[in-house]
């Protein structure tokens, strides 16, 4: 299993992810609360996502600002009153929990873009499989291996055409994509085509593949490439990766997206700290699993503790994601700070700050010893006809001693997840 | 049991409607042969919730949607894990009719003897009811003759009853649904002065061949008060003395206190109504 690594010149960019031997395990009453906190979360998330480019009665009622929404970089006004495929936008999400010092789980931040990961969760299982056979039933650990045929099932309930069995595709940007890994290991799994912008065409408000027998109408499209370069002609116009077209057939409820477009907004890590009032204002419910306490850069009063506590805060930019553009406070040097503070007052909107959670440590093999090592997890959370949780989720640990950079871009690896039965 | 429930009402219009206003009751009550997991209620369009109980205690959620809109889904989601019921090996017999009397002042079941918007009671019903009776005196007995005898003789039969169709004509016709054959099961115990409730709920069918009837969609029972015993349900369309494959939504008089979903609004009266109800066991330990 492989990733790569972009901005580094010195080691090269394809890298090992490094899999640790000790697996963690997760009772099932731990597990239970987290399935129903994130059913909970991607449900509360959706609804949002439909509000939002319905209307706007979250805004309407000052719950949640218009100007963090609208400001959110991947806030996508050609949505707005576009019916999406089962009224569903987010149907793959990978939400990034931790645990505070009480063991509560937190919601750190949440993927509803194009979350990877899971290939190296159903990887991870077989690699322990091989090393540990019989163990698995002995001790009642529940399965994984139907990730792909959920997915593939989550995928074909988007199908504009039910009369008959629909062609889905795994949409990738190609070869050179940190993810292709991952990208073609799921195409595989789920025995569907993997393309490339340049394998579709879309005429005529439809979609199609061009194959060896000629062109091949495709109902679902599981993109792994950002909005920005899904469509030249509606996006961003230099993109290769594209196809143009594929929006107008989209709009036009010929091709379903996984996941929709605009759902972007839903990742911003503004809107972030907005998703337990959410939970609260659609669902009437308490958020079952509590996001870490998140500073917001554009609010005065949440901006002035910002730049004050700059040194105990990991200060995050709102929409990047694997650990870049962020800011460790305790581990990091004045320069830096200094740098970062110049940015806060610059574009106080894109900047969060969260107090240091100390992750929960797992033991982990470090050499020929075991120590401590922080880890989080990510678990898969699947909406189509229902939410499908897979048991467990990708546990990533900072192979670094003290460190909490989990990101496999950063020096981290990756254990087994085990959900057990009791 | 540890079930998983999805219900997803559709209500498709053909004009714009607005001003929409809804209550529902889709939230598994909690007592002490079912815990309600987790209960998720979403609504389409997006709309706030407000969550109030009843005055039977069941958990209600009222929205509007006030825009102009062609299509309502509210969508609930929900865990709940059960409990058996009742010791098959120990039927609850030995209540007597005559020890009926002491009920009638429990405030717990007062509003259960009494006519209510679907039940009336008239000579006919208690005609009927102590033909069926017979020369039984025990109460569990007699309401379990009077399931029988709704299972046996009346025809379960989709189309010739509506939704506001009243206990005494689903007795006269003997024709009907689910909510028919408890709404006649509720009037024929009410007239023998045996306390009895409407209950709104799901069932889980755990047959092989899923012969059962109500399992696709909400179902509905009715549960008789049994002194020292408590409430025990009588689902007159299966025949069945409710165990652990039912789950309880909400009580009441009758159906018009428990509609799952029920709501008003403005603009054109056609409406097009698309129930959808599945329920999964989740996996056992091995």
């Amino acid at each position: 299993m492989t990733f790569t690594v972009t901005g580094d010149t010195v080691h090269g960019t394809e890298r090992i992810f490094p899999f640790d031997l000790i697996p963690r395990v997760i009772p099932d009453a731990e597990w239970q609360k987290i399935e129903q906190g994130l059913s909970q979360r991607i449900i509360a998330l959706n609804l949002f996502l439909n509000d939002i480019y319905h209307g706007g009665k979250i805004i309407a009622d000052g719950i949640i600002p218009e100007d963090v929404v609208k400001s959110a970089a991947h806030y996508r006004p050609e949505m707005v009153g576009v019916d999406v495929p089962k009224d569903i936008y987010i149907h793959i999400c990978g939400s990034d929990l931790i645990r505070d010092g009480e063991g509560n789980y937190l919601v750190l931040e949440d993927n509803g873009r194009c979350p990877s990961g899971v290939s190296y969760l159903l990887e991870n299982r077989e690699a322990m499989k091989r090393a540990v056979p019989g163990m698995y039933r002995a001790l009642g650990v529940r399965p994984v291996d139907d990730y792909a045929d959920l997915l593939r099932k989550t995928l074909e309930f988007l199908s504009p055409r039910q009369a008959q069995s629909p062609v889905c595709v795994v949409l990738t940007p190609g070869l050179y994509n940190s993810a292709y890994f991952e990208h073609s290991f799921l195409a595989r799994q789920m025995g569907i085509e993997i393309v490339e912008g340049r394998d579709l065409v879309a005429i005529d408000g439809y979609v199609y593949m061009r194959t060896t027998r000629g062109l091949v109408q495709v109902d679902v499209i599981y993109r792994r490439i950002d909005d920005d370069f899904l469509d030249p002609q509606v996006f961003r116009e230099d993109s290769m990766l594209g196809v143009p077209g594929l929006m107008d057939a989209y709009l036009k409820g010929n091709v379903a997206l996984a996941n929709a477009v605009g759902t972007g907004v839903a990742d911003d890590k503004v809107t972030y700290a907005y998703v337990p009032d959410m939970i609260r204002y659609y669902l009437a419910q308490e958020p079952i699993i509590d996001n870490v306490p998140t500073y917001l850069g554009w609010r005065e009063g949440d901006r002035r503790y910002i730049l004050e506590h700059l040194e105990e805060l990991v200060v995050k930019a709102a929409n990047e994601s694997g650990g870049y553009g962020m800011l460790m406070g305790p581990s990091s040097t004045k320069e830096e700070r200094v740098v970062f503070a110049q940015r806060i007052e610059a574009e106080p909107r894109n900047y969060v700050a969260q107090p240091v959670v100390s992750l929960s440590r797992h033991p982990t093999i470090c050499g020929d010893h075991i120590e401590g090592r922080h880890v989080d997890l990510r678990p898969f959370v699947l909406y189509g006809e229902d939410i499908e949780i897979i048991p467990g989720g990708l546990t990533r640990v900072a192979l670094t001693k003290g460190s909490l950079v989990v990101n496999s871009s950063q020096g981290g690896g990756s254990k087994d997840t085990w959900v057990l039965y009791q | 049991m540890r079930l998983r429930i999805h219900h997803r009402t559709e209500y498709t219009y053909p004009q714009p409607v607005s001003e929409s206003a809804n209550e529902v009751r889709l939230k598994p009550r909690q007592n002490r042969w079912q815990d309600c997991d987790s209960c998720l209620i979403s609504v389409l369009p997006a709309a706030p919730l407000t969550p109030y109980l009843d005055l039977y205690q069941n958990q209600a959620h009222r929205f509007q949607v006030t825009e102009p809109h062609i299509r309502l889904v509210v969508d609930s989601r929900a865990r709940v894990t059960t409990k058996p019921r009742i010791d098959f090996e120990q039927l609850p017999y030995g209540m007597t009719i005559s020890d009926l009397k002491q009920l009638q002042e429990l405030e717990s079941c007062y509003p259960f003897l009494q006519p209510s918007h679907y039940i009336s009671l008239d000579r006919e019903i208690w005609r009927q009811a102590v033909d069926i009776q017979g020369q039984s005196t025990d109460v569990f007995q007699t309401a379990y003759a009077i399931m029988e005898h709704i299972f046996d003789v009346y025809d379960y039969r989709e189309g010739t009853t509506v939704v506001s169709t009243p206990a005494h004509e689903v007795i006269q016709q003997k024709t009907g649904v689910c909510q028919d054959f408890a709404h006649a099961m509720v009037a024929l115990c009410r007239s023998l002065r045996m306390p009895t409730r409407y209950v709104s709920g799901y069932f889980f069918d755990a047959t092989h061949d899923h012969h059962l009837r109500g399992s696709q969609a909400s179902h509905a029972w009715a549960e008789v008060y049994l002194k020292d015993v408590g409430w025990v349900g009588f689902d007159p369309t299966n025949r069945k003395v409710v165990d652990e494959t039912y789950i309880t939504l909400a009580i009441g008089r009758d159906y018009q206190d428990v509609a799952p979903v029920a709501g008003t609004f403005y603009g054109g009266s056609e409406t097009l109504l698309n129930v959808d109800v599945s329920i999964r066991r989740l996996e056992r330990a091995i």
